[in-house]
């Protein structure tokens, strides 16, 4: 038991380190966005070759797709800013309030969101291959991230019933 | 609430204190408290049944219900 209070720490710790790493994710991709804008021909010839690097649909698909990026990053960061309050119960010593419940909840939402983001990058690569040459993006499908948001969704129900279960003992005699 | 506690004048006829029946029924001070308050939301079997063995009492000696008052909130 001595060793819970090391583990949560260090979770606190690299939640923290996420968040600024994931911030700089967030602004080399706005960067990135920019130099979209300023510098076209030569950023668009480094990414995806000389072929097809003039083709209006594959800047417009690629300027959607960081976009969606900077969504994303968006996303990463609401999770682990629910993550790190979720951290900071257990820290207090309470972690079976209802607000858990909550922020468990709404993971569950922002992982959803993240798919759905990954899917519209999956389409968007497919529907400018039809335009220019084959664009590298290996978005790929995986079950796993939609297991994890029917398993969020779930706890965040056990946790809030918990959470009324344990009101309900405080009161009884 | 609508449920009413007499403990306090259960004791009071006994010439007991809260801190007395707690030693005797084992139930901690604050509990107790808690339930001669009124602030208790339920009461188990086992917690009436050595207060009522304690006190030389039946339940409804303890407990009554009193439809003026307003109901627990959920």
């Amino acid at each position: 038991m001595a060793h819970r209070p090391d583990v949560l720490a260090l979770t606190r710790s690299v939640l923290r380190g996420l968040v600024v790493l994931n911030a700089l994710y967030a602004l080399a991709i706005a960067l990135l966005l920019v130099a979209t804008l300023i510098a076209p021909d030569l950023l668009f010839r480094a990414l995806v070759g000389l072929k097809g690097a003039g083709s209006w649909e594959l800047h417009a698909a690629l300027r959607a797709v960081v976009l969606i990026g900077i969504v994303g990053a968006y996303v990463v960061h609401r999770v682990l800013r629910e993550l790190q309050a979720i951290a900071d119960t257990v820290r207090d010593g309470d972690p079976f309030v209802a607000d858990n419940a909550r922020r468990l909840q709404a993971v569950a939402w922002w992982v959803l969101a993240g798919e759905g983001l990954r899917l519209v990058v999956g389409t968007i690569a497919w529907s400018v291959t039809r335009y220019v040459q084959p664009l590298q993006m290996h978005i790929g499908f995986s079950l796993a991230p939609w297991l994890t948001v029917l398993l969020l969704f779930v706890l965040a129900r056990v946790f809030d019933e918990g959470t009324r279960m344990r009101a309900d003992l405080e009161g009884t005699v | 609430m609508a449920i009413v506690i007499h403990l306090d004048e259960l004791l009071h006829a006994r010439r007991m204190t809260l801190t007395e029946l707690s030693d005797r029924v084992d139930i901690t001070l604050a509990n107790l408290s808690i339930l001669k308050t009124g602030k208790a939301k339920a009461i188990r079997f086992s917690t009436l049944e050595a207060i009522c063995t304690a006190l030389e009492c039946q339940p409804g000696d303890l407990l009554a219900f009193d439809p003026s008052q307003p109901s627990q909130e959920k």
